[in-house]
């Protein structure tokens, strides 16, 4: 797996997600033109402690408290309940198994045919 | 994105993409086990046909931040990093938003500004230097040693009374 570290002078200032991918993201926003650099380097910082929280959140809000790990129903439970998270809704739904859908979705084909008999 | 078990893609389970919408669900493969690499996101998203441009922070940094952030004991399912790695992508682009930065500039006139600063229209442009005489009472973030003065925004733009807010983003315009 890739990694990628920023290194400043200063260690106490060093965060550890790669400045110029964030970057990359906040360009393909068609609203942004060009961006400051100190914005770059604080929305990065941000995104360290939106991680943290994100994931702390999540672990204790869900099983994880019992089972010790963090799943990702634990994150879409959170979502869910957090208001501050609600931007995440549309790509965190909650999943379910392949053949569980398709045995409901029988189901329901199953009861709409008898509802015509 | 060859190979891989896990899919969404309506077509080849023989599911209309109509029924996939309506009822909101993601599908994931019965034999959901570790496929390192392919999952690594590296290339952009695998696996919704519309995220195929999306562009990710690395799994092993986000990983590592959130095993730091979890108790130390804790473990961290797989699909829990792919999912926060894409969660990432999308919150830079939401704070980078036209509709996010609107939120902000309303939030910032009302009683949750702060004395001394104002927000201009745009991010930045025509902010003069008189717009930032004051430094802020949150204290002064600064990047290379030198005294900024800085607009703060939250990252939640549900207003809340007390900073139990964890994100802090902060847009800084060099002053004089």
């Amino acid at each position: 797996e890739e990694e990628e570290e920023e290194e400043t002078p200063d260690a106490k200032k060093s965060i550890s997600l790669p400045v110029s991918r964030v970057r990359l993201i906040m360009k393909s926003s068609p609203d942004v033109s060009s961006i400051n650099q100190d914005a770059l380097f604080l929305t990065t910082k941000a995104t360290e402690l939106f991680v943290q929280h994100l994931a702390l959140s999540s672990f204790n809000n869900g099983s994880g408290k019992d089972s010790n790990t963090l799943e990702y129903s634990d994150l879409a439970k959170t979502t869910e309940e957090n208001e501050t998270f609600h931007f995440l809704t549309d790509i965190l739904p909650k999943k379910i198994l392949a053949r569980d859908y398709l045995k409901t979705l029988e189901q329901m084909q199953e009861e709409e045919e008898e509802a015509d008999l | 994105m060859d190979g891989d078990s896990a899919t969404t893609d309506a077509s080849q389970l023989g599911i209309t993409g109509e029924y996939m919408a309506s009822s909101h669900y993601v599908l994931q493969s019965q034999d959901d086990d570790g496929e390192e690499n392919l999952n690594d996101h590296e290339d952009g998203g695998i696996k919704e046909n519309y995220r195929e441009q999306d562009i990710y922070l690395p799994i092993a940094n986000v990983a590592r931040i959130m095993k730091n952030a979890v108790p130390q004991t804790g473990k961290i399912a797989k699909d829990a990093k792919e999912c926060v790695q894409e969660c990432v992508s999308e919150f830079i682009s939401f704070i980078t938003s036209e509709l996010y930065l609107q939120k902000f500039r309303e939030a910032m006139k009302g009683e949750k500004g702060i004395p001394g600063v104002s927000v201009g229209e745009s991010l930045g442009e025509d902010l003069t230097e008189d717009s930032f005489t004051n430094p802020l009472p949150a204290g002064i973030i600064t990047a290379d040693g030198q005294q900024q003065n800085v607009m703060v925004y939250t990252t939640s733009y549900q207003q809340v009374q007390h900073t139990h807010t964890h994100s802090v983003t902060v847009c800084v315009t060099k002053g004089s």
